[in-house]
């Protein structure tokens, strides 16, 4: 799942943030001549963007609107990642909500990647209600497109911000489905296609899978600016380990994978501002620097 | 030979197992019902032009079922949704998909006490609501709540779908898994969806209501067919002569629609793809607004201390604004948006 690829050999980046090395991260995993199912804008749009113009050129990608095989006029204004001219522009098939979600369903749309706000071992996503359903607590967007994209497309790639809240034994709503219970067959049990489930989870810290056995997240790759024992404290449960009980160690972002990312795509920095820190490369080592008051946190 | 097949069950022996159902309420989805409907509809080819007020007071009813395409930042029937807020409508029961802020400005306007959801951005209003039971939600999904209303327009009573299942969601939904009678595996199935009433923007109508929407539909087409009432809001009026002069271009034909509202900018603030870009500072003051608490403020500005849209675009956002926003549209992608 963790390839080398051309960035192994591209001039590596010194300052990032943390949300940036995640689009990047998620850019490598994108499998050249698939197609996706890219939820609308931020990290999952950026991610398949970075990797069609770097990495897999091939690629062919949808969106909830009908929108086909575009070739999008970047940037696009705030909000406007869907059903709008830029995202649309030189499109090979203007469709329907419908006619994406047939293709989905006879199973031509390989992978999908999601965003989400918490997320179980099992990969369930919640992006409905963060507390007790309907009692107390907060009501969110809810799932949109992305419980159909959890739900029929072959392999789906999460994001999520790498935060001990949002990795629960139980999340508090299932929105999307993962692999439910955990059990086999549970998915077809609930009337999805068979051969579908979450198949990797992508933090800004580091790179999960799925253990084909049990559906449990399993860590594969970590960050090089955190330790294996960060990454373990923040989530309340502990993932599964590779049988070599090797966790790689990820390459950090590229000159050019983050020249794409900051002039083309968040280029008001509203996706990945919302990070508190800056990692920055400085005598040697990673260090996490606080934005807002430039001020160095935790030299590793 | 026939010793290998398989046994097959008769007519008597089978039962249609429901495995499992959500307790979420809707609409019996009656098709014979809504055909009695469709019986009564005018087929004359009659001008149907009319003011925005006008067509949401004829044809928007309290407690009616609303459903519209797209949203309030991509061309969306935005003027229309403000017209509702503006008569005070009550008891709507909201069908959204995509919808950012359309039902969060609803259910602050005390339009709305129901929604099938979708997608909206709901904010502290909603969470509000939803708690002291003025607003009750039922899940679907984008996708499950265009699948519904493809089975409306296909004259259906439910459909299946292989989605929503095994999530909480179903739970609160309308939504059955059932044995599927053909191959025995567990299948979701969703009723059918028949709004009262569908509120679709368009980038070009003839008086009668033939319409042509540019670029992606959505469930446009979907909605106009399952929908008792159709209000259609356009950029344009055209001659019906450019209609038939280039048939392929109809996406609804002129006897599902009951009011044409002739609407420049309707889609504001958001973006009518190929016409004009959305506006920016609008869009984040409404978001802003919704995150922040601030809806009876966003909606005094821009909705009851104006007595039309007409005066909105004119004291509230100005011609320099419009223009702009049509400007940043022709600069870039209008390709495919024209006939």
């Amino acid at each position: 799942m963790i390839k080398d690829g051309p960035w192994k050999e591209a001039p590596k980046a010194t300052t990032f943030a943390e949300r940036e090395f995640q689009v990047c991260i998620a850019a490598r995993l994108v499998e050249n001549g698939k197609t996706y199912w890219v939820a609308g804008g931020g990290g999952p749009m950026y991610s398949v963007l970075i990797a069609k113009k770097l990495y897999a050129p091939d690629v062919v990608y949808v969106a909830e609107d009908g929108v086909v095989g575009p070739e999008p006029m970047l940037p696009f204004d705030p909000v406007m990642t869907l059903a709008a001219a830029r995202p649309s522009y030189r499109a090979l098939m203007w469709s329907t909500m419908n006619g994406i979600g047939d293709q989905c369903a006879v199973g031509y749309l390989d992978y999908g990647v999601l965003n989400t706000l918490q997320l179980d071992p099992y990969g369930n996503l919640n992006s409905t209600w963060i507390g007790t359903y309907g009692v107390e607590g907060r009501r969110f967007n809810g799932p949109g497109g992305a419980d159909t994209i959890a739900a029929m497309c072959r392999r789906v790639v999460l994001m999520m911000d790498h935060q001990r809240r949002k990795f629960v034994p139980r999340v508090d709503f299932i929105s999307s489905p993962g692999y439910l219970d955990g059990s086999p067959g549970a998915r077809e049990r609930a009337g999805l296609p068979a051969n579908t489930g979450p198949w990797a989870l992508v933090t800004n810290w580091a790179v999960f899978d799925f253990e084909e056995q049990t559906h449990h997240l399993r860590l594969r790759a970590i960050a090089p600016f955190v330790t294996l024992e960060q990454v373990l404290a923040e989530m309340t449960f502990e993932p599964k380990f590779p049988p070599d009980g090797k966790v790689e160690t990820l390459d950090p972002p590229t000159e050019e994978e983050l020249r794409i990312l900051r002039t083309e795509m968040d280029v008001n920095g509203q996706f990945t501002d919302t990070a508190a820190h800056w990692v920055v490369w400085e005598d040697g080592r990673w260090s996490l620097v606080a934005k807002e008051q430039g001020k160095k946190l935790s030299p590793l | 030979m026939a010793d290998n097949l398989e046994r097959v069950p008769t007519v008597a022996e089978k039962t249609l197992r429901i495995l499992e159902e959500g307790q979420g309420e809707y609409s019996l989805p009656d098709p014979d019902v809504f055909r009695e409907w469709t019986a009564r509809k005018d087929r004359a080819m009659r001008p149907k032009l009319m003011t925005a007020q006008e067509a949401v007071a004829r044809f928007v009813a309290d407690g009616d079922y609303i459903v519209w395409e797209t949203n309030y930042f991509q061309r969306g029937p935005s003027a229309l949704i403000r017209e509702i807020i503006r008569q005070r409508k009550t008891r709507l029961w909201a069908g959204g998909k995509f919808t950012w802020v359309i039902v969060a400005l609803l259910v602050e306007a005390g339009c709305c006490d129901r929604a099938d959801m979708g997608f909206f951005v709901g904010g502290p209003g909603v969470t509000r609501a939803v708690v002291e039971k003025r607003l009750k939600v039922y899940e679907y999904s984008n996708l499950v709540m265009a699948a519904r209303l493809r089975a409306g327009a296909m004259g259906l009573s439910f459909i299946s779908v292989r989605s929503l299942g095994g999530t909480d969601g179903f739970k609160y939904s309308g939504a059955k898994i059932i044995e599927d009678p053909y191959t025995g595996k567990p299948t979701v199935i969703v009723p059918a969806l028949y709004p009262d009433v569908a509120l679709i923007h368009v980038h070009q109508a003839d008086q009668y209501g033939n319409a042509r929407i540019f670029g992606t539909t959505i469930t446009d087409v979907e909605s106009a067919l399952a929908s008792r009432k159709v209000i259609i809001s356009a950029e344009e009026i055209i001659n019906t002569e450019e209609i038939r002069h280039k048939p392929g271009l109809t996406k609804i034909p002129y006897y599902l629609v009951d009011a044409v509202v002739h609407q420049p900018f309707g889609a504001y603030p958001g973006e009518c793809p190929g016409m004009y870009a959305s506006d920016t500072e609008h869009v984040a003051e409404v978001l802003g607004a919704i995150y922040n608490d601030k809806v009876k403020e966003y909606l005094d500005k821009w909705v009851y201390s104006v007595a039309s849209e007409e005066q909105m675009l004119v004291e509230r956002v100005g011609l320099n604004k419009l223009k702009e926003m049509q400007r940043r549209a022709t600069m870039v992608a209008t390709e495919g948006y024209r006939s």
